[in-house]
């Protein structure tokens, strides 16, 4: 049982690294990228690639950092020409070729073989038998670490630059900000959370291949940022333990009902995210969480910008 | 190489119905339906199950998927995207995410992953000279002609395709004209939903049923459509050839599955020089 909560809990934590991810570019920056998991792959290979040549992981989380940042701001100006609705169909874009190359290009990636035997980061420290609670550890470490970074974004000048460029681009624009600036320094910044959360799927896993990493990853990062509330990073993290706990928990349910199989399960269960998605968007556009109180610029009592 | 260009024209066709049924609800309703991928494979296993269920004939089984779709899309607007248009249309690309998965999963729930295949007999394809043309190619490039031959007849000459413009051209005027705008998009979902069926089938010919088809073209499809400059649905058909042959001819010099980056090369290209499309004409703002 213990195996079991130790396990759930880490891939909670980086279930809600990519929630939190999302949150500044479609929470506060109303950018949509639907192509998350295709930047979340590429996190996982840079960092297994590197580690498997014998880099150090933390050196490899790094550069999984920075190239995930780069790559996501590289796609951000893409779409310098037009309107933020585009980001959809390019960063999905991205990623479904993204995966054709890392499935395809065998001599980089090994293709659907996958890459076997990623180190852990910081292995030694921990006593034996040991490891898998220090890894959580480092996650919860890094869910923190990203949190109180957003947390202080949110109640930067930046934060608001960003959610008024989400509530009216026009108004920005006027102001003379660059609302172009705002789109690729937050997908930067989304980026880089990504290519963290990668890194520590493929050194949890210890093994990647490219069916790990599909549309789904995307949808449910959605969710996540939706139940939470968009802009709240605290609604975030609570929503990404409420969707895993409840996506685990619902395996349970073959027990139950006699002639179900496992993969009529899985079908139910996406059923259920998808339409709970739509519902969610309809009834309860704000989420359960709150935007951190800053936000004056929905505050009608509030002067307006 | 006419044998590239034929097949490049095949292509080009089975994604000329599902980017004139995308850009048919975009200069409608303004938003782009991620879902026309699930809706693609939702048609395609309709009608497999009218004619490899209920042992109907190809044809007939597709009319009467076609229909039956159309209904379901008109439904399917009305539960998700309908208590939904009065928000951004950033909203809507989200929720359309999530139809398209819960649909794709309906699928899979009822008919499994493996990949399935029409009644058909199985012919020899028929040779012009140097060309080869498959009886399914024959099918799509006749089935694809006359589908836009009719598309295009409501378009230009009848009342409800003067209203469909009129609603696209300006939404307010149509109202205060007195056309219900209502109406217009239920018409625009029904034709939008067979569309995208027949070519679930045509696409199930060309290749296989399963749950995944949809997605597959959701890229291309999205490409045809910008090309054409997205909010002029006749232009997507252009779009959509041109993608085609393109796609066909870079066979030359990539392999044959790097055909999505092909697409999404054109698509880039496209969206940083002329992202207003090769035929539309200047719209698009910042």
């Amino acid at each position: 049982m213990m195996v079991y909560l130790i396990a759930t809990l880490t891939v909670v934590a980086i279930a809600a690294l990519v929630g939190l991810a999302l949150n500044p570019q479609w929470g506060m920056g109303g950018l949509v990228n639907f192509g998350l998991f295709g930047f979340y792959m590429l996190g996982a290979y840079i960092a297994a690639l590197l580690t498997v040549q014998g880099l150090p992981p933390l050196i490899s989380l790094a550069v999984a950092m920075i190239g995930v940042a780069a790559v996501s701001a590289v796609s951000a100006l893409i779409t310098v020409r037009l309107s933020e609705d585009y980001l959809a169909i390019v960063t999905l874009g991205f990623a479904e070729c993204l995966r054709l190359l890392i499935s395809n290009e065998t001599w980089l990636t090994r293709g659907m073989l996958g890459v076997t035997g990623i180190d852990r980061p910081l292995q030694g420290w921990w006593p034996p038998g040991w490891s898998d609670i220090g890894f959580l550890a480092l996650a919860l470490l890094a869910v923190v670490a990203v949190y109180a970074a957003l947390q202080a974004l949110a109640r930067s000048p930046f934060g608001r630059l960003v959610r008024a460029t989400r509530d009216d681009a026009g108004v920005v624009e006027a102001l003379g900000k660059s609302v172009l600036g705002v789109r690729v320094r937050v997908f930067a910044m989304g980026g880089a959370i990504l290519g963290l959360a990668g890194s520590l799927h493929a050194f949890y896993y210890s093994y990647i291949d490219p069916s790990q990493f599909g549309p789904i990853i995307t949808v449910y990062a959605f969710m996540a940022v939706v139940v939470g509330g968009r802009g709240s990073n605290r609604g975030v993290i609570a929503s990404a333990f409420t969707l895993i706990f409840f996506l685990e928990g619902s395996r349970f349910l073959i027990d139950f009902v006699p002639g179900l199989g496992a993969s009529e399960l899985a079908a139910i269960r996406l059923f259920l995210v998808g339409v709970a998605l739509v519902a969610l968007l309809i009834f309860k556009p704000d989420g359960f969480g709150r935007e951190p109180r800053s936000v004056l610029v929905n505050d009608p009592s509030s002067p307006s910008l | 190489m006419a044998q590239l260009l034929i097949n490049g024209i095949v292509a080009g066709l089975l994604l000329a119905l599902p980017a004139l049924a995308l850009s048919l609800t975009f200069s409608v309703l303004r938003f782009a339906n991620y879902a026309i991928g699930s809706y693609l494979s939702c048609g395609a296993y309709l009608v497999y199950v009218g004619n490899v269920g209920l042992g109907l004939p190809l044809w007939l089984a597709a009319g009467a998927g076609a229909v039956l779709f159309a209904i379901f899309a008109v439904a399917i607007d009305w539960l998700a995207f309908r208590p939904l248009r009065n928000r951004s249309g950033v909203i809507l690309l989200v929720a359309s995410m999530g139809v398209a998965i819960a649909l794709e999963n309906v699928i899979r729930f009822f008919a499994g992953n493996s990949p399935r295949a029409y009644a058909v007999a199985v012919a020899r394809p028929m040779r012009f000279g140097d060309i080869r043309l498959n009886h399914e190619q024959l099918t799509i490039l006749l089935t694809v002609t006359a589908s836009l031959a009719v598309v295009w007849i409501v378009f230009r000459f009848t009342r409800l395709g003067r209203m469909m413009r009129a609603v696209a051209d300006n939404p307010d005027l149509a109202a205060v004209r007195g056309i219900s705008r209502a109406r217009v998009v239920a018409y625009v979902w029904l034709i939008s939903g067979a569309l995208t069926a027949l070519s679930g089938v045509l696409v199930g010919l060309d290749a296989n049923v399963e749950p995944q088809m949809g997605w597959t073209y959701l890229l291309p499809v999205f490409t045809a459509a910008i090309l054409g400059g997205i909010a002029n649905p006749m232009a997507a058909v252009a779009g959509a050839l041109t993608l085609g042959i393109a796609e066909e001819l870079a066979t030359l010099v990539m392999p044959v599955h790097y055909r999505m980056i092909v697409t999404f090369l054109v698509m880039v290209a496209l969206l940083l020089v002329r992202p207003w499309g090769l035929f539309g004409t200047r719209w698009v703002t910042k």
